[in-house]
Formats: structure tokens, sequence, C-alpha cells
């Protein structure tokens, strides 16, 4: 944990450093919330038919989707993100030549940017909040476990793309594949309800529908984490075989590059 | 394959003192196939990196890899640094195996990541050290006391917290030493430390490994590097890798003698090809070949026998058949030149 942690402090000091990209990344943030707000109002008696059960007001409902979008995408590339830059900075090298565990080495990479996502996150909502959008404040808490399970099952997207750079220097399709099919199949912008069909079905194996479905009954309706069980229970098991199949490829993809002699090369 | 030209240096059995040992070591890389290859299915030959590459260096000891670019020295360090698998032969550090145990390995050696990218410019050297210290295990006041005594070796004390994206190459050079000996390695790899470094920093730099790593830590050093001067000046023992194969390896006094310490240049006026033939059929000068004039003296480029009392010999001999003789000194042989002869006697004794 220690080494995690000195990890992710360092990101921190480097990122804090650029004090101008600081600003305008939460400027910008902020920014952002109020196009959102102005067209979801007008929206608001469109949507208020197919969101009945999840808040009932379209802006607070479409920001919960874009906060956890946000986190999603954070997680997905934070990983393969930091890989490829320790790699063309050599700092791979030096990180492989301790005695740092694999997983320590990797949590640690991609800490900062996930933990900044959070960051990034709890601004927007409390923008939103001062924009109007009805938040069930004393259910934060109780979101935050969702949050984590979140964050986990996207996890080993983030592993496999990781194994995928240090393998073959690309990230390959998967990461725009699972965040595209986030986007419009996972309750993002509109309930799954409304999607047509057997695109519906789809939703069902899209991780960010549940953990959407559960955030919104707990930040937006105010009810108990016991409600989501559901959700919750296909969440965890989701991120059970996926963490162990992901760990499988990223193994396989260490062994690789060690024998080809591409580990820490550009 | 044939043995390396040995110059006081034979493969000895294992020993506790080696901290470093390989045994026909031997590693190669698939080339990298064009579009063609890859849609008419041809494979590609894959290239020798390494060729059964066998050799000791004793706990404690400044050993020198030479050899040109490609020749193997970056992929043997990486194998020792367990970044590489090799194909067949082994190799172990401090009596740890290199594929069977890298975490031990790990923890006895430690490759000095030349590269100065690999530091993060956005922090200070105390931030830099504080996260590989956090890495290797060390916190708290332990950890600071360590970083001090380190900065203070590599004399950064003045620049602790200052930004590394404001340091010269040398400070970063020597801030990625400190960083490498957090971890109190028994084992050091160099890899062309030098190579960004002007002349009067390298000359620094080199002075400051010889004396307080190897010397005063008591490090055992595997220095690769391109330059031969470096290697003779630094090193007790050099190893000279030529595509892959190690061709030669002994006490680098020795090997200096062997291939390039007798060889003069010789300032002299008038030419004399009378005295230099007689100093020739004497066997005072050998492997003569002429230079272009300068200054109106003529210039020779030799060996002589014996070194510096061949020389005395042939300045003796010279001015004693009427020539003046300005300058006689030794020829610093640069890497082609000591490859050529390292090569020639490797041929010679295969």
């Amino acid at each position: 944990m220690h080494k995690i942690w000195a990890l992710i402090r360092a990101s921190w000091l480097s990122a804090s450093s650029y004090k101008l990209g600081v600003v305008f990344s939460f400027g910008s943030l902020i920014l952002s919330v109020i196009p959102i707000f102005f067209v979801t109002r007008a929206l608001q008696t469109t949507m208020a038919d197919v969101i009945k059960g999840q808040g009932d007001q379209y802006f607070a409902f479409l920001i919960i989707g874009l906060i956890a979008l946000n986190i999603v995408t954070s997680t997905i590339y934070a990983l393969p993100g930091g890989l490829q830059n320790a790699t063309s900075t050599g700092t791979l090298e030096a990180l492989l030549a301790t005695p740092t565990s694999v997983t320590a080495m990797l949590v640690g990479l991609s800490g900062y940017e996930v933990l900044f996502s959070l960051v990034r996150s709890l601004v927007m909502l409390l923008t939103a909040a001062v924009l109007g959008a009805q938040i069930e404040w004393l259910r934060l808490g109780a979101s935050l476990p969702i949050i984590g399970l979140v964050v986990l099952a996207h996890l080993p997207i983030a592993i496999v793309t990781a194994a995928m750079v240090l393998a073959f220097r690309t990230r390959g399709p998967l990461p725009q594949v699972v965040l595209m099919l986030s986007s419009f199949l996972g309750g993002v912008y509109y309930p799954t309800t409304v999607i047509p069909g057997w695109i519906e079905s789809i939703s069902a194996f899209i991780p960010l529908t549940y953990g959407l479905t559960a955030l919104r009954a707990i930040l937006l309706e105010g009810r108990s984490i016991a409600s989501v069980w559901r959700e919750i229970s296909i969440l965890v098991a989701f991120t059970v075989v996926a963490t162990v199949l992901s760990a499988l490829a990223f193994r396989a993809a260490l062994r690789y590059a060690r024998r080809v002699g591409n580990l820490a090369q550009y | 394959m044939t043995a390396p030209v040995s110059v006081a240096f034979t493969a000895r059995p294992v020993s506790s003192g080696n901290a470093v040992v390989l045994d026909r070591l031997t590693k190669s890389f698939a080339k990298q196939r064009g579009w063609r290859a890859i849609l008419t299915g041809r494979k590609s030959e894959p290239v020798r990196a390494l060729s059964e590459v066998s050799c000791e260096v004793r706990a404690g000891e400044f050993f020198g890899l030479l050899g040109e670019n490609g020749a193997g020295k970056t992929t043997l360090f990486k194998i020792l640094a367990t970044l590489v698998i090799p194909e067949s032969g082994t190799a172990s550090v401090s009596g740890f195996d290199v594929i069977r145990s890298p975490n031990r390995v790990r923890e006895v050696l430690a490759p000095v990541i030349a590269d100065e990218r690999s530091l993060n410019w956005r922090l200070s050297a105390r931030e830099n050290m504080r996260l590989f210290a956090a890495l290797h295990g060390l916190r708290g006041a332990a950890a600071t006391r360590r970083i001090d005594e380190l900065l203070t070796l590599v004399n950064l004390v003045e620049a602790t917290d200052r930004l590394v994206s404001g340091f010269s190459s040398g400070m970063k050079q020597r801030l990625l030493v400190a960083r490498t000996l957090l971890a109190r390695p028994s084992v050091l790899l160099l890899d062309e430390p030098t190579r960004s470094l002007d002349p009067i920093s390298a000359r620094a730099f080199r002075r400051f490994l010889r004396e307080d790593i190897a010397l005063a830590q008591g490090c055992t050093v595997l220095l690769a590097t391109h330059n031969a001067e470096e290697a003779f000046e630094l090193c007790d023992r050099v190893g000279v890798l030529h595509r892959g194969q190690l061709v030669a390896a002994g006490q680098t006094s020795e090997l200096a003698r062997q291939v390039g310490e007798d060889r003069f240049a010789i300032w002299m006026r008038p030419a004399h090809p009378a005295a230099i033939a007689a100093l020739t059929a004497q066997g005072v000068i050998r492997d003569m070949r002429p230079l272009d004039e300068e200054d109106g003296w003529s210039r020779i480029e030799c060996d002589l026998r014996d070194g510096l009392d061949g020389a005395a010999e042939a300045v003796s001999f010279l001015t004693n058949a009427g020539v003046r003789v300005a300058r006689c000194e030794p020829v610093k042989l640069s890497l082609a030149d000591l490859l050529e002869r390292v090569l020639e006697q490797h041929r010679s004794n295969a």
C-alpha cells in the first residue's frame, strides 16, 4: 500500500505542478455543466415519462450518467496511458528494476487518474446542484461502494488494454468498443428501456448499465443500498470473472514482452 | 564457436566470490517483418544478440563490457536486470538465477537507467528519491536519512529541492546513480553512462564512479561502453563483445598492453627510411604505417617492442642516426582499432 501511495503522490505532485492546467481542467468542467442544464431543461417534458422512477428530473439523470461515464473512461484509459507514458520515458524500466509487485505498480501508475476523476465528478455534481439538480446528498456515502464497484468492474478492461500495450505497443480497439457500447447502450443519456428491440438485450452485458441503475436509485431516488442488491451481485460477478481473465492475459503479455525483449522499449 | 581471447582470464568454476556468472548465455530476437512478409506468411530470420557468452565477474570488481552498437551489451544487461528472458544458458547474480529467482536478483542488482527522461522532471531531486525509496521499501526517518546520505554522496545537496528539469545532464546522471543506490545494491549495471556528457563532465563522472561508487561503496560494477578509453581508465577487467560473442576478456592493463599499449606515434625530421628499416629488422618496430606530415615533421605510427623501453631504444637509435625526434608518444586506441586487433587475435586463436 505504501508503494501505491508513493506512486500516486508522485503523479499528483507532477500533475499539480502544471497549475494553469489544473485551473483550466476544473474551469472547463464547471462550464460544461451549464449547456447541459439548458438542454436538459428543454427536454424535460419529453423525457419525463421515460425516466420515471429514476429521479424524474432529466438534468440530474444525465449528470449522473455523464459522471459515471467519466469515471469509466478514466479507469479504462489511466492504466494503459500510465504504462505507455512510463515506457516512453524509461520510467517503466526503472520501476521494474525495483522489488515492487506488478499489481502495486499497475494500481500506482493508474491510481492518480482514477482518484482525480472522482474529484472532478464531485465538482461536477456540486455545480449541477447549484444549478438545481435534485440530489439525495444524504445518500452520497451509500453511493461510494457502487462507484468503487463500477471502477473495479472496468479495471479488467484496463488491464487487458495494458497487456496489449505491453506486448504490442498498441491499445487495440477494446477501450473504444467498450466506451461506445457503454455510452449508447449503458443508460448514460437515456434509460435502457427506450432502446428498441434486440439491441436492448446487449445492454444486459454492459456493466455500466447496472452501475447506473444502482447509482440513480441511491442518489436520485434516495433508496438504500440493500434495494440494489441485484445490480451489486451482477457487478461483483462480472468483476471477479473479468479480473481473473485479465490477470491471465497480463501475465502472458508480460512473459511475451520479456521473451521478445520489448518490455521497456518504446 | 571459438573461445574468447584470454588475458589472465580463464573460465573458472563458480565460486562464492563471483558476483555475476554467465554460462553459455544465448539470446536471439525475431527480426521485425515488413508488410509483405506478414501477408505472404514468410518467417523472419532471428537475429542473434548473444551467442554462448560465458564469463565471471568477481565481487567488488569494476568490469567493463566493450563493444560497438549492436554488439549485445544492452541485451546482456537486460537479461541480468531480469527484463529479458534468455533463450538458453544461465545467468546468476550473487548466486541467484535470473529466471528462477528474479525477485532476489532485483534485491541485489540495480541497473542505472542512463535515460534522463526516466527521472520525473516536474519533481525535485528529493521527491524523485523519495518515490524510489518507497518502492525499495524504505520509509520514514530511515528513508530521509538514506536520501540525504546519497544526495551528499553525489554532490547534489545544494540542488535537493530544485526541480530536476533545471538540472544539467551531469547532475541528472548523478541523480540517476543516487536513485539506484537507494537499494544498496551489491551489483550495479551502468550502460553508457557518459554518452550525453561533455568531456569535462564525463571525466568528473568517471572519477565519481571509480572513487565514490566502486571503491567507497564496495559495489561490483559492470560498465557497458563503446569508449575504449573510458573502459581502460575505469575497469579492473574488460570483456569485448562483438556480434554477440565475447571475443576477449581479461585484466584491463594486460589487454591494453596486448592490443594497444605498445602503439606509438613518432614525429621526426628528416624521414629516414633506412633507419626505420633497421629498427624493423631488429624487431624494435612492428606494424609501421606512415602518417601525413605535420608542420614539416614526418610522422609514423607503429608498435614498439616492450612499450616505453622500446620507445627509448627507438628514439636513441634514430638520434644516433642523425634524425631529430620531436615527439614519441603512445597512441590512444579507438574502439574500432581495438576491435580490429582483438578480432585479429581471436581469429588467429581460432
